[in-house]
């Protein structure tokens, strides 16, 4: 039995219930458990941003850990050559992660896709961290580039609390327009380029620009969540942007569930409120993401957000079968 | 000093082509690209080592031996976590290559941490003049192994019944199927000497250079350089792509700058799949749009 | 007076063979073309060249006079030339709605800025959109498969869908490659309604690609018969049956 899609869909209004609650967390949290949660949010942007790419795109793109580190070391840079408060970096490093996302589409639309943007995608982001660190004083090299975090209008940029009130309102605004994004016909163009590129042209759409609007818009989101890291760790390194950082991504996406922004969120905040003692030894850390990614291959391809829609039908998202 | 750094060149870009060659035959017979190939290899050096060190055994068993585990962690994985998923999608197949080699890295880790290991040399031989170039026991030991395996391979694909099933496989599995070929096996066999391949480039670096858990992945993007210059799938294409990288790489730290060492293999692959994407032997890109 | 769509020395050359050499025809609005011949005739390299997807080495196609021969198929099919895909068209992950108002994206208003802050003037036109798609289902009795994958559906449902995404935004002009294959008797009875309603009813100038003789016959006012990249013969269906050169074409290959 199949029931009108209007009535499958949540009412828009429950899609603000979540951040108007969390607006209370604050004040059960200690500071290490607000600085866990405060990642969580930007978590949640980086492993949005891959999944439009790589799920809901489906182009085999790695340079999702680019666009982040491209988006934290524009900010870091701005702040510190130009002397910007860090809220005037956000646009920067988004319209930075962005021009990433323009050059990862320019590969794509140069018929360059599968294992070959994959492989191109993944020395893109290792050029960006060989320049970070032969950079100089522009980069700071390896000991990284310090942020001098300030204040916005009164409130000290260094507070947990602080950051995670402006965490929330650039996540939930960035996750809102996302879901507009995926919802509406660009977003279904989205997901057709993925099914059958050529029937997408033939109705009409110039798919070239598709492909560039699904790269850029992810470009921007996770840009910004640099932004925000730069400001969370209050120092950038080339090693944040390593692969680890991307099998970190990889399992988040994948955990939650490819192409959808529920999963995005579930994935990000479950991988991110791992016991400590994972990262404890090293190379822990790398076996435990490791493992996650290949026990959901065999086990969940869908992820966490598919069981969520056998649950109930207001978890249903556009585009989403099982 | 152009000789010199020929041979240097030379010397490297034979391990490149190793692994580009073992990244080929994986390819070649499956469709996969194994993105988790580069920690095959730090795999393969690290179990050289352990036999060296910890158990006290001579160098050319403990390769040998190295090569023979790795050969069996390729086929455990190709039956264990590619097969379930073949049919799946290619960012699957991707994925579970790469989670793979994140373990394999991750346990190297565990065990050695965030130690440079130096393994001892093992040819301890006096080098050779010509003129006024000078060859080590070690370069001459690399190219040797290098053009024995790949004059082999070649046989083994262009002169023998394996390679018309390759042919075969590639082409078509279910036409494959049809006249005979397991393909599931022939897969994991594959997977098997891919991995094995990786290991002799792993086996041949442990002696002249450190070993430390993250090696892997700037073999990986090497050989996938080596892949992209020379063509995509193309056997002899990955051999030469692998010389050309190492002697790229050498004539760019020596006139240009050192640091471009590190990058030649990066700038290479944006260069060669923006200008020609098919590389120099490759046959034509065929994208499905 | 110029047609809807006039092909004139169209060929597809390359290295030496000709996958299409030296075809003209017209096609007027309102009216059913058929194009037949045996396997590897040309019949879809003729699709290919019409539609942007292969780029013709020699003639023109016009559409209402233009030239159309270089374009991109997404600017072809946004004037107004839409087709279908032999081996189906649809996007399988997509609902059968979402299906049809993909076909309707072009129609949908909203920019970038719009869609992004959920702003009225883009909901509401996803709200149109949906309702038409939902209407055009309707008149093709698919309504009751509106929420459900497109890869649910029967090969025959797939295809009518596939034609009503075609259809959506009104195209004046239609190339129908194999609507046909595969499909049951009854499925093949209503496809051949269809046909005849957008042709006689909406004045669609339809191009068809069909290896079903007894459609072919029925539905087109005039047939093409390919082959080996060339026009072999060229009349109304009373004409072709009676041909020496078809025959012998079918029976020299067959």
């Amino acid at each position: 039995m199949h029931t009108p899609a209007e009535s499958r869909t949540a009412p828009r209004w429950i899609f603000w219930l979540l951040p108007i609650l969390a607006l209370a967390i604050p004040l059960a949290t200690n500071p290490y458990t607000q600085f866990i949660i405060n990642a969580m949010l930007i978590y949640t942007l980086v492993t949005l941003g891959f999944s439009v790419v790589i799920g809901n795109l489906g182009q085999l793109a790695f340079a999702n850990t680019a666009f982040f580190g491209i988006g934290a070391y524009a900010s870091a840079m701005a702040g510190n050559a130009l002397g910007l408060p860090w809220l005037l970096t956000v646009p920067l490093a988004g319209l930075a992660g962005a021009a990433g996302g323009f050059l990862a589409s320019a590969a794509a639309l140069r018929g360059i896709r599968l294992y070959y943007l994959a492989i191109v995608t993944l020395a893109f982001g290792e050029l960006m961290r060989w320049f970070y660190t032969h950079a100089g004083a522009l980069t700071g090299g390896t000991d990284g580039l310090a942020l001098d975090r300030g204040d916005i209008f009164g409130l000290q940029l260094n507070s947990d609390t602080v950051q995670f009130y402006i965490f929330l309102l650039l996540t939930t605004l960035l996750v809102a327009g996302t879901v507009n994004l995926l919802r509406s016909r660009l977003g279904r163009a989205i997901v057709a380029v993925r099914e059958n590129e050529i029937a997408t042209a033939s109705l009409g759409i110039a798919t070239s620009r598709i492909i560039v609007t699904a790269f850029v818009w992810s470009g921007f989101v996770v840009g910004i969540a640099g932004a925000m890291f730069a400001l969370h760790t209050g120092r950038v390194f080339p090693e944040s942007f390593g692969l680890t950082q991307l099998i970190i991504n990889f399992a988040m996406v994948l955990v939650g569930g490819l192409g959808s922004v529920i999963g995005a969120v579930l994935g990000a905040v479950a991988l991110t409120a791992l016991p400590e003692y994972v990262r404890a030894f090293p190379g822990m850390e790398e076996i435990f993401f490791g493992v996650i990614v290949m026990v959901v291959l065999l086990v969940m391809p869908k992820g966490l957000a598919s069981l969520l829609r056998r649950v109930s039908p207001i978890f249903h998202e556009t585009h989403h079968r099982d | 000093m152009l000789m010199q750094l020929s041979i240097a060149g030379i010397s490297q870009g034979a391990i490149y082509a190793l692994i580009a060659l073992s990244l080929t035959v994986i390819y070649r017979s499956t469709t996969i690209v194994s993105f988790g190939h580069g920690d095959f290899v730090m795999a393969g050096a690290f179990l050289a080592y352990i036999l060296v060190i910890g158990l006290g055994f001579a160098f050319l068993p403990a390769g040998l031996l190295a090569i023979a585990a790795m050969f069996a962690i390729g086929i455990v994985f190709s039956r264990g976590l590619i097969r379930p998923i073949r049919g799946g999608p290619h960012i699957g197949l991707a994925l579970m290559s790469i989670s793979f080699g994140f373990a394999l890295r991750g346990i190297a880790r565990l065990v050695w941490g965030r130690e440079v290991l130096p393994m001892p040399r093992v040819f301890d031989v006096d080098p050779i003049f010509v003129g006024s170039i000078i060859i080590t026991g070690d370069a001459i030991f690399t190219i040797g192994i290098v053009a024995v395996l790949l004059a082999a391979f070649f046989i083994l694909l262009h002169l023998t019944d394996i390679g018309k099933m390759v042919q075969a496989v590639y082409q078509s599995e279910r036409g494959a199927r049809l006249i005979g070929i397991d393909v599931s096996r022939f897969h994991d066999f594959s997977w098997g000497t891919g991995a094995a391949l990786g290991a002799v480039g792993g086996v041949l670096i442990a002696p002249v250079s450190f070993l430390h858990p993250d090696l892997g992945a700037s073999f990986l993007i090497k050989g996938f350089a080596a892949m992209t210059l020379g063509g995509f799938g193309s056997l002899g294409g990955s051999v030469i792509g692998g010389l050309l990288l190492g002697l790229a790489e050498q004539y760019a730290g020596a006139y240009l700058n050192t640091a471009l060492i590190d990058i030649t293999a990066y700038l290479l692959i944006i260069l060669v799949l923006l200008i020609r994407p098919r590389g120099l032997f490759g046959r034509k890109v065929v994208i499905k749009v | 007076m110029t047609s809807l769509l006039t092909v004139d020395h169209l060929g597809v050359h390359f290295s030496g063979l000709k996958a299409l050499d030296d075809v003209s025809f017209s096609l007027e609005a309102g009216q059913v073309r058929a194009v037949i011949g045996p396997n590897g005739a040309g019949k879809t390299t003729l699709f290919n060249a019409i539609s942007g997807y292969v780029r013709p080495t020699h003639g023109s196609v016009r559409l209402n006079g233009a030239e159309i021969a270089h374009s991109s198929p997404h600017s072809i099919s946004a004037r107004g030339l839409r087709r279908t895909f032999q081996n189906g068209g649809l996007f399988p992950a997509l609902t059968v709605l979402e299906n049809v108002m993909t076909g309707l994206h072009m129609q949908t208003e909203g920019n970038f800025i719009q869609i992004l802050f959920g702003l009225r003037q883009a909901r509401q036109a996803e709200r149109d959109a949906a309702a038409k798609a939902r209407r055009l289902l309707k008149l093709m009795k698919m309504d009751q498969m509106a929420d459900i994958p497109a890869s649910e559906l029967s090969g025959g449902q797939q295809r009518i869908v596939e034609i009503i995404r075609t259809v959506a935004s009104e195209p004046p002009l239609l190339l129908l490659d194999e609507p046909a294959v595969g499909l049951s008797p009854i499925a093949r009875a209503q496809m051949m309604e269809i046909i005849k309603r957008l042709s006689g009813e909406n004045g669609v100038g339809i191009l068809l690609i069909e290896h079903a003789v007894e459609l072919v016959m029925a539905a087109a006012d005039r047939i093409l018969v390919m082959a080996a990249g060339m026009r072999i013969a060229e009349g109304t269906p009373a004409e072709i049956r009676n041909d020496k050169t078809v025959l012998e074409a079918y029976l020299g290959h067959a």
